[in-house]
């Protein structure tokens, strides 16, 4: 499957047949540019802290760099840094890094947050966990961790061993105050942390007017595990790969690619053809696993907690789960991927594994009938979701939302097609878009997805049944150690079962990273959430954080 | 016209049994109060059987087996749930109203077993056959909409605030439609009388090949009897109306505070409140106790658990409208079709009869 052509009439600066111009994106900003770098898949456009938002803004509105997909933060020994990965939704190749640079004595930068309002949460992550402030934010507060917290954990000077001393003053109860007002209708409510549908621990401060919501702020953290942390104190070889695993817990192995195709690309590792099929299959067979929990809690968010859709989701989920076990050895901790490769075959007899996934492919058209019988055309349903939770298209790239959500909104982005990788352009299959934008049209898009995902699984099989037995390589030859030349930065991104699944990695010339980060695609899916809720009632306010299909170990990370 | 099934009732038949008699006031209240244990009992026992039944009616639906582990069948599982949701600490927050946060489980329960009172079970299982029967078992059956405020008001949770007064609108926007489709049979029986609508359902409608079609005004008037389905659904708070408890939106709804005892209580009124609803509909259309063969009483009881049968399915497989699409059909569209249901009904009768 080829690129697809940017579809705008209007000529993008710096767009050329072959790549982009960085040149031209360079005189674009003009005296706005203090310095180039060389990044590995792009380059970085080195600006002052006080210029980001022209910066940013010539580059969104005359470059058409309309996705911010990720914003870095790092602290080196003589600077903070905040790197914003720029993309388009057109074509995803199309990369920029935007870095601003500032001092370790007045860390403060100026927000993107009037330029792309995905920035917002970003920066909060960045302010948490580096330290570097950010003018203009409209909120700057931390987001992952407690209110209370001393130090920012991924700082130089941060010591890990100090005690986090709270005063008595400091723990008080934050619900104790009963924000009750005299002149107003309107009525504070916690939706969670506990809470039977943020499906996780996920806390939604809402305010009611009487059923409908008059705002609702996502506060999240509570499933933070310093993923990006526990990276950078691995070794790039083996040890990080098991992490993936933990991010999307739905939908597992697809997150493994994340981080073996940054890795791969910044050591510059080839894999062989049989481990990309390998790899595209196991990818998808997890992407239908965590397509078939979605579509089934949100059933339940719909429907009620004795729904037998649920259970029926579950049936088929576990089909796909039974069969990545018997390749992975795991049911949800696969760590399946090695650098340069996969970790093994398929399991022997290989007739017996080829008919196990044969039979699941082959009864899904009939149970895909059977969802629509019970869940798509159903009118109830359809009067619960459609025009519900709506979130239009240039809203959610404000929002860098991505996956299904993106498509939900008509908006034709996936990774797997436009930035391509494994053997996916080798194979015959389609991005599904609706333009619904409501609960709805993501329950459709998911739905067509499993079908999507069938063919490729199924065309993997046909590769994999023909592969002649002495060409069945692994692995490629894969140092056993890996040191990347010093700062050597890459950012690549993957299409997850949620989304656009980066990871920033900056290597310092050891054998770790120096600075690991994860772009999840919850995480901004989940910011668009006040967007498409507020005006609308309680139960729509479930519904549509169920159809986001957020995964709070993804969002904490 | 009394129909021979509901000669006498209970507490009649037991005095003529005990040699008590009727005349003196006391023996009179002891006969009544026997007869009211009988039936208190097995209305509670019927319900307990729900613990395990709706477990595996549900299972069945989903594609599981549940409970298989603690006796024959996993029935044993009834003894071991009362015990466990008995022994459990009973929880009361800070600042809940105290005698409302208390009453409000006896008052859901007690008012759902009232109605049984007037329901005649066939084999003379019946405590009173007053005149105003219908009018009466409505009357203390919408009793439980007071236990639902009580219990949210008093909670002191948002929660349950949210929840109880979904069930106050969901109950002032289905009581009307239900009971007006009600009044729709009482026009065709003459009588709020509950014996007397029994009985005049027993006559032959038809006959199809040799089966006699009884007049049951589910076949005389289905449309009524659909429309009184539904309207029930939504009383007693089962999918696809069953928001005021909605678990993904408002946790429990009224129930949110409640634990071990009083928990129970309000359980347990729930579904007692089913199976009353289960009655009505079975009186009203389904001939009551009526059916060849088998005892009366039992016919009534499958008859029930046909209906309560119902809304498990509906529960497994209907999705949950929208707070302010429930009141949308409940006023729009339920209301006038009962009016036009009853109109129709009323023209009907006036001209054929």
């Amino acid at each position: 499957m080829s690129l697809e052509e940017p579809r705008d009439a209007k000529p993008e600066i710096g767009v050329t047949d072959d790549g982009l111009d960085y040149d031209a994106l360079a005189a674009l900003l003009g005296d706005t540019l203090l310095d180039r770098e060389d990044h590995v898949t792009t380059e970085g456009f080195v600006v002052r802290p006080d210029d980001v938002q022209d910066a940013l803004r010539t580059l969104k509105q005359e470059a058409g760099f309309d996705h911010c997909s990720c914003v870095t933060a790092q602290e080196y020994q003589d600077r903070y840094e905040s790197i914003y990965h720029l993309k388009k939704y057109d074509d995803p190749t199309h990369e920029l890094s935007v870095v601003v640079p500032t001092s370790r004595d007045d860390p403060v930068s100026q927000s993107a947050n009037d330029v792309y309002r995905t920035a917002d949460w970003h920066e909060r992550e960045a302010y948490d966990l580096v330290g570097i402030e950010y003018e203009d934010h409209p909120d700057m507060r931390r987001i992952l961790l407690p209110e209370t917290w001393q130090g920012h954990p991924l700082g130089r000077d941060y010591d890990q061993t100090q005690p986090q001393v709270v005063t008595l003053r400091e723990h008080a109860n934050p619900l104790q105050e009963d924000h009750m007002a005299d002149d107003t209708d309107t009525m504070f409510i916690n939706v969670g942390p506990h809470h039977p549908a943020t499906h996780g621990v996920l806390h939604l401060k809402t305010v009611l007017d009487g059923e409908q919501v008059a705002d609702v702020e996502p506060d999240i953290g509570y499933l933070h595990r310093c993923e990006e942390q526990l990276c950078q104190q691995c070794t790039y070889r083996h040890q990080i790969m098991p992490y993936p695993d933990r991010w999307d817990y739905t939908a597992n192995l697809i997150n493994e690619w994340s981080y073996a195709r940054a890795a791969e690309t910044l050591a510059d590792i080839d894999v062989p053809e049989y481990a990309q099929v390998l790899r595209t299959m196991s990818a998808e067979l997890s992407r239908m696993a965590g397509h078939f929990l979605a579509l089934g809690t949100f059933a339940l968010d719909v429907y009620g907690e004795f729904t037998a859709i649920f259970q029926y989701a579950f049936r088929d989920r576990e089909i796909a789960q039974d069969i990545l076990e018997d390749l992975t050895g795991q049911r949800m901790m696969h760590n399946y991927f090695r650098l340069g490769g996969v970790v093994w075959d398929l399991p022997n007899p290989r007739e017996e594994f080829f008919e196990k996934t044969r039979d699941f492919l082959d009864d899904l058209p009939a149970k895909l009938d059977e969802y629509h019988d019970m869940i798509t055309s159903n009118e109830i349903f359809q009067v619960r979701c459609v025009n519900t939770g709506v979130l239009e298209p240039d809203v959610a790239k404000e929002y860098g939302a991505t996956g299904p959500v993106a498509r939900g909104s008509g908006i034709d982005y996936d990774l797997r097609r436009d930035d391509p990788y494994g053997y996916y352009p080798e194979l015959d299959w389609d991005v599904v878009t609706e333009d619904g934008c409501d609960n709805y049209a993501r329950v459709l898009v998911r739905m067509q997805e499993v079908e999507e995902s069938a063919k490729i699984v199924e065309q993997c099989l046909d590769l994999l049944e023909d592969w002649p037995e002495d060409e069945r390589t692994l692995q490629s030859n894969v140092p056993r150690t890996i040191k990347p030349e010093p700062d050597t930065e890459i950012y690549s991104a993957i299409e997850n079962a949620k989304g656009e699944l980066g990871i920033y990695i900056r290597s310092d010339g050891t054998d770790k990273p120096a600075r690991f980060k994860i772009r999840s695609p919850s995480f901004s899916n989940l910011q668009a959430l006040p967007e498409m809720s507020n005006g609308e009632y309680v139960a729509d306010l479930i519904a549509t954080l169920g159809s986001l299909d957020i995964i709070l170990g993804e969002v904490d990370r | 016209m009394t129909g021979p099934l509901q000669a006498t009732t209970l507490p009649e038949t037991l005095s003529g049994l005990l040699g008590l008699n009727t005349n003196d006031p006391l023996q009179w209240f002891l006969a009544a109060l026997i007869a009211s244990a009988l039936v208190g009992t097995l209305m509670l026992t019927n319900t307990a059987l729900v613990i395990w039944a709706k477990r595996k009616i549900t299972a069945a639906f989903t594609d599981r087996i549940a409970i298989n582990r603690v006796g024959p069948f996993g029935l044993l599982i009834i003894v071991a749930d009362a015990v466990r949701l008995l022994s459990k600490e009973l929880i009361v927050p800070d600042e809940v109203d105290r005698p409302a946060y208390d009453l409000a489980p006896l008052v859901l329960a007690s008012s759902a077993l009232l109605g049984f009172a007037v329901i005649p079970m066939g084999n003379g299982i019946q405590i009173a056959d007053p005149e105003t029967g219908l009018a009466y078992v409505f009357a203390v059956a919408s009793l439980a909409s007071l236990g639902l405020v009580m219990a949210g008001y008093a909670s002191n949770n948002k929660y349950s605030f949210l929840g109880s007064l979904r069930a106050v609108a969901q109950n002032l926007a289905y009581e009307i439609p239900l009971v007006l489709t009600g009044v729709s049979v009482v026009i065709f029986a003459g009588t709020l009388r509950l014996s007397e609508i029994v009985a005049a359902q027993s006559e032959t409608l038809f006959t199809l090949g040799g089966l006699a079609i009884p007049s049951w005004y589910a076949f005389v008037n289905p449309f009524a009897f659909v429309l009184f389905m539904a309207a029930n659904l939504a009383e007693v708070g089962r999918n696809p109306f069953d928001i005021p408890e909605a678990p993904n939106e408002i946790v429990a709804g009224y129930m949110t505070e409640y634990s071990s005892v009083y928990f129970v209580l309000l359980y347990l009124g729930e579904f007692i409140h089913v199976f009353l609803g289960a009655a009505i509909v079975t009186t009203l259309f389904l001939g009551g106790p009526a059916g060849p063969v088998l005892p009366g009483i039992v016919w009534f009881l499958i008859k029930i658990w046909a209906v309560f049968l119902f809304t498990q399915w509906t529960r497994s497989a209907v999705p949950r409208v929208r707070i302010d699409q429930l009141i949308e059909i409940g006023w729009k569209g339920m209301l006038v079709l009962s009016i036009a249901n009853l109109v129709l009904t009323a023209v009907i009768v006036g001209v054929l009869v």
